[in-house]
């Protein structure tokens, strides 16, 4: 007991100092973090968007998404979405599932999908089941595809 | 295959307009336009046939273009210059890049 005290004791006046140093390094840093941060933010970002461009996003199988996904570039759904999908270029897979409103200038279905369409380049599979609301610009629907719904070419 | 044999057959050849309504017992070929309702086996709208009204058959092939109703008991391929607007009612369908299509779309045997 009487040994941990003094223990305690010096671990909170180290942490003390670390803060107080902590406190000063801030002090004495800014002007340095924020320029390096800058440019660390900006290599970044122009990395980032060039990976969402090359790299697709993907719903695994047997992953279950609820909610709204957000993409400037590809996504690649082979498990299930429930909610309203906006991508670049979306791939409903065959194993695929959407329940929802999709958004995507270039699209893909080959499992199914339940919901309203906008899309500028359709592309439906053979194995593909579609239900709801499509508006395109161009469609192409590959032999044994099933499609339901009010077609609208924009 | 129509050529050789052309019993039961009607084809409306480019820059002919027809009215009425048509039972086909064999194919239809349309490369003129059609006021009315067809029924045949089989349909093939030319890329310069036109068919207002209702169309009917097993197989359809569409490179035309068609306003108001087509039914499909077998197949409906709509070619890259086709264009069809209105109900629309398939059993398998195949739709080329570039194909029109404007309206609503039912499956006639949904479960197979």
């Amino acid at each position: 007991m009487f040994s941990r005290k003094p223990n305690q004791a010096s671990s909170e006046e180290e942490v003390l100092g670390t803060e107080a140093e902590e406190v000063v390094e801030q002090e004495v840093a800014p002007p340095v973090v924020t320029t390096s941060e800058q440019a660390s933010s900006n290599g970044y970002y122009d990395n980032g968007s060039r990976s969402n461009i090359s790299k697709p996003s993907i719903i695994s199988e047997g992953f279950v998404f609820e909610g709204t996904i957000t993409s400037a570039g590809v996504l690649n759904i082979s498990g299930t979405v429930r909610g309203k999908i906006t991508a670049k270029s979306v791939l409903v897979d065959a194993s695929g599932q959407v329940d929802g409103e999709l958004n995507s200038e270039q699209l893909v279905i080959k499992g199914q999908v339940k919901g309203d369409v906008i899309c500028e380049d359709l592309n439906i599979g053979p194995l593909a089941h579609v239900d709801g609301n499509i508006s395109y610009k161009y469609i192409h629907i590959q032999r044994g595809g099933k499609v339901a719904g009010k077609f609208i070419k924009s | 295959m129509a050529e050789s044999n052309q019993q039961g057959c009607l084809f409306v050849g480019e820059g002919v307009v027809l009215k009425g309504n048509f039972e086909v017992p064999d194919i239809a070929s349309i490369s003129g336009t059609v006021e009315g309702e067809i029924t045949a086996k089989q349909v093939l709208i030319e890329a310069t046939g036109v068919v207002r009204g209702k169309l009917t058959g097993e197989s359809i092939d569409i490179r035309g273009e068609v306003v108001e109703y087509v039914s499909a008991t077998r197949s409906l391929i709509i070619r890259s210059t086709g264009k069809v607007t209105g109900s629309i009612n398939y059993s398998e369908i195949e739709i080329e890049k570039g194909g029109h299509l404007h309206g609503d779309l039912h499956n006639l045997n949904p479960h197979s």
